[in-house]
């Protein structure tokens, strides 16, 4: 059978791999081939002042808001039409559909910042020198915690916590806390150590060094980090209706348990158009909020 | 009742559950990559097509499971096929993106070589580019197996197979006495699944992976 050391070492390097591609994070991560370049290290110096060219294409910008007011106003137009049932219409009533669509914004949104909260502070503290002897047994918690389905560990919660919206933000933070987690990390060891060595040489104290140096070059990072933490949120919290926390994923359920298709297809048009809409606000600012200095191409 | 004193009762139903699910992956996860290398293999050497490619696939990730299902369900029905139709969707992004990188990162220099000892296109394909490519479109493999044991339990919500029955069942009878063992059983299950998945491709990656790239 396969050496435990070896066996080891292939983990970890999924560790930092795996949430990369799953979470769909854009930049070529680790589970790339290695491909992905350490942030700063490009050796071209930052664009001469003055001189600022707009970050973002005008496709960028306009392809995918297109796309989803047409696929709304379709929506829309095929609803008008419709003939809705006495249960259908029971359940799109008294304004239930925009009820689900701010619960499902606000769990995002809520989870989110906590992801960020735990995270990002957990991944700095992980990477200084005194608690790298942790990084193996974090390690084997954020192999295991992704082996875990999103589903199962909601309902765990429900059952030990009760139904509610308490249970599933819970879920929902700790299925997201991992891939950030391990973002950071991998972000902040990839800080090329001659830069922090330099930071040093100048007189730096070592939280100058991670405030003034470290974090800025893992920016891009923990944007990305950010990005994955919203869009796997906006999908969990999908799951948060078999626990009674409400949002968009009442509508799906609602549909698939009744066979009513005019709810399913509504729940899940409007779910779709706003992960979609989620991750293109948070691509936009994973290339606005870079630092200058370390933009990508010309 | 306790945990094992259920899954010792329920023990047929659950090893059935957890083969349904595991085949269901498996065959998914099989056909994806098929179709993941196929994509790229067609799309890699140029830069447009590639781009639509990645687009496409991380755009269909980021639609979460249960809409995706619910959005099956009005054109194909509820049971299998929507499961099918979702795990392979899903499945595609890791192994595309993974087969586009590994391919593009092959050194030019040697795909020259192969040029200049004569071998055919095809031929370079498949002794040289695919064998030298292979070790990132297995990660991406593993990375949509992990992925798709998550779906797959989402998809029993859609009357699909496999260990996410268990899980439903269990949050159907909340308050009963079975329910935490029912979530508990499927859920541990899947992780089981998931981890002896992991090892298999470990082994998978000793026995394919060409003796002169191995790390």
């Amino acid at each position: 059978m396969s050496a435990p050391p070896d066996a080891a070492a292939d983990a970890a390097s999924t560790a930092a791999g795996a949430p990369d591609a799953s979470g769909l994070a854009r930049s070529s991560g680790p589970a790339a081939g290695g491909s992905g370049h350490p942030a700063g290290a490009p050796g071209e110096g930052p664009p001469p002042y003055g001189a600022r060219p707009s970050r973002i294409s005008t496709r960028k910008l306009t392809v995918l808001p297109s796309l989803l007011v047409v696929v709304l106003l379709g929506t829309w137009l095929w609803f008008r039409q419709a003939e809705l049932d006495a249960i259908s219409a029971n359940a799109l009533a008294n304004g239930q559909v925009w009820l689900a669509l701010r619960q499902h914004i606000a769990l995002t949104a809520l989870s989110t910042f906590f992801v960020l909260l735990i995270a990002v502070p957990l991944g700095v503290l992980l990477t200084r020198r005194r608690f790298r002897a942790a990084t193996p047994f974090v390690r084997a918690v954020a192999n295991a915690g992704q082996a875990t389905p999103a589903i199962g560990l909601l309902a765990l919660l429900v059952i030990w916590l009760g139904i509610g919206r308490t249970a599933a933000l819970i879920g929902m933070i700790a299925y997201a806390v991992l891939p950030v987690l391990s973002n950071t990390m991998a972000g902040l060891r990839a800080n090329d150590p001659t830069l922090l060595e330099a930071a040093r040489g100048i007189g730096m104290s070592p939280a100058e060094v991670l405030v003034r140096v470290e974090l800025p070059l893992a920016v891009p990072l923990i944007l990305a980090g950010v990005r994955t933490a919203l869009v796997l949120n906006v999908g969990t919290a999908t799951l948060a209706a078999f626990g009674g926390g409400g949002g968009l994923g009442v509508l799906i359920t609602t549909g698939i348990t009744n066979q009513r298709m005019p709810v399913l297809v509504l729940g899940s048009v409007l779910t779709v158009a706003l992960a979609l809409l989620v991750d293109w606000l948070a691509s936009l600012a994973e290339v606005l909020l870079r630092p200058r200095g370390l933009q990508e191409g010309p | 009742m306790g945990f094992w004193d259920y899954v010792g009762s329920y023990r047929e139903k659950l090893l059935f559950d957890a083969y349904q699910h595991a085949s269901a992956v498996l065959q998914c996860v099989v056909v994806a990559t098929v179709a993941g290398v196929a994509i790229g293999v067609v799309t890699y050497r140029r830069e447009w097509a590639a781009g639509l490619a990645t687009t496409t696939t991380s755009a269909l990730l980021t639609v979460p499971s249960l809409a995706m299902i619910g959005l099956l369900i009005p054109v194909v029905g509820l049971g299998v096929a929507p499961t099918v139709i979702a795990l392979t969707l899903y499945g595609l992004l890791p192994v595309v993106r993974n087969a586009i990188v590994g391919l593009r990162g092959v050194d030019p220099a040697l795909v020259d070589a192969a040029k200049g000892i004569g071998m055919s296109r095809a031929r370079r394909l498949l002794r040289v580019e695919l064998p030298l490519a292979w070790p990132p479109i297995l990660t991406g493999v593993r990375v949509a197996t992990q992925l798709l044991m998550g779906i797959a339990a989402i998809a029993a919500y859609a009357s699909g197979p496999g260990l996410g029955n268990e899980i439903f069942r269990g949050i159907a009878s909340l308050g009963s006495a079975n329910a935490l063992n029912q979530v508990l059983a499927g859920t541990l299950g899947i992780v089981v699944l998931a981890l002896l998945f992991d090892a298999a491709y470990v082994l998978l990656g000793r026995l394919t992976i060409p003796r002169g790239i191995r790390g």
